[in-house]
């Protein structure tokens, strides 16, 4: 066996994790190897001083002092606040932009569009232009203008008023 | 009261039952705490800080592992992010470890006195110090602390493999950094 090896049971001897065959093996290896039994004696010392010998205890009242402390902090943090919640947000949010949206595209899609006056007509199939017609052809200046003037006034529309 | 009915009541609020389940966590979660820090004071404030993380969090826990599990995670990141922001890498200052002559074979018995083992300690506990992090956690929860290797791959959350090889890779790695301090027939000088 070589010494790599051999350290590798080593370490895992002290866990207690050896098979039957390979601690037999290793206690072989063991004997024939003064550097790996130097190894051997070095781990067991630093495992040794790695054990806690004895456990210190936190301070008094703990549980009392904590208590204060989750009184204190029963608003939580932003930043817990976000976490606890900010996960369940985001499917929400997304679901309600895409609820928006459509409702958007639906209203766009069947909003009733308003037709000008010439819209309207054209639409009626008459001509936009009949009423104008007219009113040019009348011969007399004066009678023309008062066309034109009561024309506006019944129409809606400020853009077709005379404007002298 | 069963724990998994004390972690419900905590968690719809009951501080009694979280109480109760603080009053048998405290003092695993503090030495666990005190084996990084070496200090009782900041493992106090620290078991506080992880107690407190755990209340709030506890919405989150869903029984997929034990509630101790849980808790020894949040404590070993509640160190880890201490230990990150303070930007303590404890330095070691072998000047109190002053190495002397090996000492004879007869006379290996005598430093297995109390001071020496406790000064041993000392120095062993600041080698660990200097190690990567991802070492220093491995050999505190497994050689200081005596987690199983379920635990350990339950708490940090990796394979049974990986638990094997960095704990091998860790604990070469702090032999090494004692090599200094061992003499040549296997053990410690005479400090």
């Amino acid at each position: 066996m070589k010494c790599k090896k051999a350290e590798r049971l080593l370490l895992r001897s002290f866990d207690g994790r050896l098979k039957n065959g390979e601690r037999e093996e290793l206690g072989k290896h063991l004997k024939s190897c003064l550097s790996c039994r130097k190894k051997s004696k070095d781990y067991q010392l630093l495992f040794e001083a790695l054990k806690e010998k004895d456990f210190s205890e936190p301070r008094p009242y703990f549980w009392e002092r904590l208590q204060a402390k989750l009184k204190e902090s029963k608003k939580p943090e932003p930043w817990l606040l976000w976490k606890q919640w900010g996960m369940r947000a985001i499917p929400l949010s997304l679901l309600l932009i895409v609820l928006l949206t459509t409702a958007l595209v639906f209203s766009f899609l069947h909003r009733n569009e308003e037709l000008s006056q010439s819209g309207i007509l054209l639409f009626r199939n008459s001509n936009p232009i009949q009423e104008t017609k007219a009113l040019l052809e009348a011969e007399k200046i004066e009678d023309r203008n008062m066309m034109i003037i009561f024309t506006s006034l019944e129409g809606k529309n400020d853009s077709r008023r005379y404007s002298p | 009261m069963e724990e998994r009915e004390l972690v419900e009541l905590s968690q719809k609020g009951d501080e009694e039952a979280f109480g109760a389940l603080v009053k048998k966590y405290k003092m695993k979660v503090f030495n666990l705490a005190f084996s990084f820090i070496r200090n009782q004071e900041t493992a106090d404030d620290l078991a506080q800080e992880v107690f407190i993380k755990a209340f709030f969090g506890l919405g989150q826990f869903r029984f997929k592992s034990e509630f101790g599990t849980w808790l020894y995670r949040i404590t070993v990141n509640h160190v880890k992010d201490y230990l990150r922001k303070k930007g303590r890498m404890i330095k070691m200052s072998f000047e109190n470890f002053r190495m002397t002559q090996p000492v004879e074979e007869d006379e290996v018995a005598r430093i297995e006195n109390e001071q020496a083992v406790e000064q041993r300690r000392k120095l062993v506990h600041q080698c660990l110090q200097t190690l990567p992090e991802k070492y220093k956690v491995i050999l505190t929860l497994r050689d200081i602390q005596g987690f199983s290797y379920e635990e350990i791959t339950n708490i940090l959350k990796i394979s049974p493999g990986t638990v094997d090889s960095r704990l091998h890779r860790a604990r070469k790695m702090l032999r090494e950094k004692m090599a200094p301090f061992l003499i040549e027939k296997g053990g410690f000088h005479e400090m």
